[in-house]
């Protein structure tokens, strides 16, 4: 039984080690990264951040029943030949305890094109980094439904995230929309 | 030569912690949470009525802290049928432990913390199960909530998600045919360390709505004059999506020098959620689950106890989510032990909440 205990051990110090060695990615950088290989080498990103109207935070909070993390977001311009061609939105919802940041990216119309996780922090939950999972978003704007279990799956073994982040989401598409009206 | 890697360990666990990220939102910050459930449950052996009771069978409380966003404390105290007197009720320490998440691929934490065997253990919510009363699977064979002292290695890769555990060990002289280990876990109180735990579980998480995986551990379980070694081998699968909600989960606890030689158990769960066809923006889901348990399989002895304690179980019921957090449920189950082919008819209702 020895051998057991042992090799746990040496399990475990390896996993140590490998997460030594390996590259962490900043969050700024892996923003970029995803714009660029949506949008382009040829964009530029245009970046603020975006201090949100009182009364459009409180109007979305109430339609979507989540409180946005922060009285600001970061807000990404996409711009091809003197046009915009897209947005992007980089937000932080609470998971069970700790935020989940996540990039929803926009046409220029304000339908999604994509959603990521771009950092999970918690030992639960991070289904929700499924690509296939975040595919159910892909077209959906601010009329759309967001329904966890009718229009979003739900993922075993990560029932809050996944509604915390649904929310999300659909707050990021009425945000984009008042942005978008008004022309900023 | 367990003292110089542990020290390894911690050395690199400083290392870790002079990374810097930019974009830091994580804010020191105190969670709280929970999670409670009523239960009405009615027994009837044969004509005979065995049990009626309203009992509040859990109320737990979550607190939580972060010191940053990779440090953090997570615990739950929880209390069991409301009222604690002379070993009746229980109030216990849960969970309480210091979490070190490095990355999605590597976490560490330590202090009192659950085992990942089985779906129930670590996700022991009621809205996330079927049933008023946890799976009979999750009481006979996997003891949940099964919860003690130790350290865990945890994270995600490639799809893959891993968890490692060692934690105090089993006292053997509390195993027995009726319920297997359940009376073996030192639930944290004083435990002894002579003989640990391990316990290694891996999931596939990466296929849209279904979450399948398995575990093993291994205890060289320890009693005041013999030692039982057992291990355990159980594969659980999961699926939500389109409506469908479906389980299976099959557990082998192999024991030594014992006079049950093995515990089996398996169950099967499928419910659909018919709100969506009527476009009802609730969930309600009526379920059916089979269920077979069985603590002593296997015996060396020639007594009836591998079908005394031989279970079969037929369940109907239903939840209803009005939010996806609030749950009410009802069931109806036969439960038919195998040696006499003696019926129980079980009857359920309850309210569960989490937070």
């Amino acid at each position: 039984m020895n051998i057991n205990k042992d090799l746990a051990l040496y399990f475990i110090f390896y996993l140590i080690f490998i997460s030594n060695i390996s590259f962490s990615q900043q969050i700024n950088d892996e923003v970029k990264d995803i714009l660029i290989s949506t949008f382009g080498k040829s964009s530029t990103i245009k970046f603020t951040k975006y201090e949100i109207e009182k009364n459009a935070a409180t109007k979305i909070e109430k339609q979507v029943k989540q409180k946005f993390y922060n009285s600001a977001v970061y807000y990404y311009q996409i711009i091809n030949n003197d046009k915009i061609n897209g947005y992007a939105l980089l937000d932080n919802v609470y998971g069970k305890s700790l935020p989940i940041t996540f990039l929803v990216l926009f046409d220029n119309a304000g339908n999604i094109i994509s959603s990521q996780i771009v950092k999970y922090r918690e030992q639960y939950g991070g289904s929700v980094k499924n690509p296939q999972w975040n595919e159910q978003f892909i077209g959906k704007n601010y009329s759309s439904s967001f329904e966890v279990g009718k229009e979003i799956n739900s993922i075993s073994g990560a029932t809050i995230s996944v509604n915390s982040v649904t929310k999300g989401i659909q707050k990021l598409t009425l945000l984009i929309k008042e942005i978008i009206e008004n022309g900023e | 030569m367990k003292i110089i890697i542990l020290s390894i360990i911690g050395i690199m666990l400083i290392n870790l912690s002079l990374f810097s990220q930019d974009f830091d939102f994580a804010e020191p910050q105190v969670n709280i949470g929970g999670y409670g459930e009523l239960h009405y449950n009615k027994q009837k052996l044969g004509n005979q009525e065995t049990k009626t009771m309203l009992d509040f069978h859990r109320f737990v409380l979550f607190f939580g802290y972060n010191w940053n966003e990779k440090w953090s404390l997570k615990s739950e105290i929880e209390l069991e049928h409301n009222y604690v007197y002379s070993g009746q009720g229980e109030l216990e320490l849960e969970q309480a432990y210091v979490n070190y998440h490095y990355a999605d691929y590597f976490g560490f934490q330590a202090g009192v913390i659950l085992p990942s065997i089985g779906l129930i253990n670590e996700n022991h919510e009621p809205p996330l199960f079927f049933g008023v009363e946890r799976p009979d699977y999750h009481n006979r064979i996997i003891p949940t909530t099964w919860f003690g002292s130790g350290a865990a290695v945890y994270g995600e890769y490639f799809g893959f998600s891993y968890k490692v555990t060692i934690l105090e060990g089993l006292n053997s002289d509390k195993f027995t045919a009726s319920s297997g280990i359940r009376g073996g876990r030192q639930k944290g109180y004083k435990p002894e360390a002579d003989a640990l735990l391990y316990n290694a579980r891996i999931n596939f998480i990466n296929f849209e709505g279904l979450r399948f995986g398995a575990s093993y551990t291994y205890n060289d379980a320890k009693g005041d004059s013999t030692n039982i070694p057992v291990s355990i081998t159980e594969f659980h699968a999961k699926y939500e999506a389109n409506n469908i909600y479906s389980v299976f989960e099959i557990g082998n606890i192999g024991y030594k020098n014992s006079n049950i030689q093995t515990s089996f158990g398996y169950y099967f769960d499928l419910g659909y959620d018919v709100a969506s066809l009527v476009n009802w923006d609730v969930d309600l889901i009526p379920f059916i689950r089979y269920s077979d348990t069985n603590t002593a399989s296997s015996v060396n002895d020639n007594l009836n106890d591998n079908e005394l304690y031989h279970f079969k179980e037929f369940m109907v019921g239903l939840s209803f989510k009005p939010i996806s957090q609030i749950v009410f449920k009802v069931d109806y189950s036969q439960r038919i032990r195998e040696f006499d082919k003696q019926i129980t008819y079980l009857f359920n209702l309850g309210l569960g909440y989490m937070f």
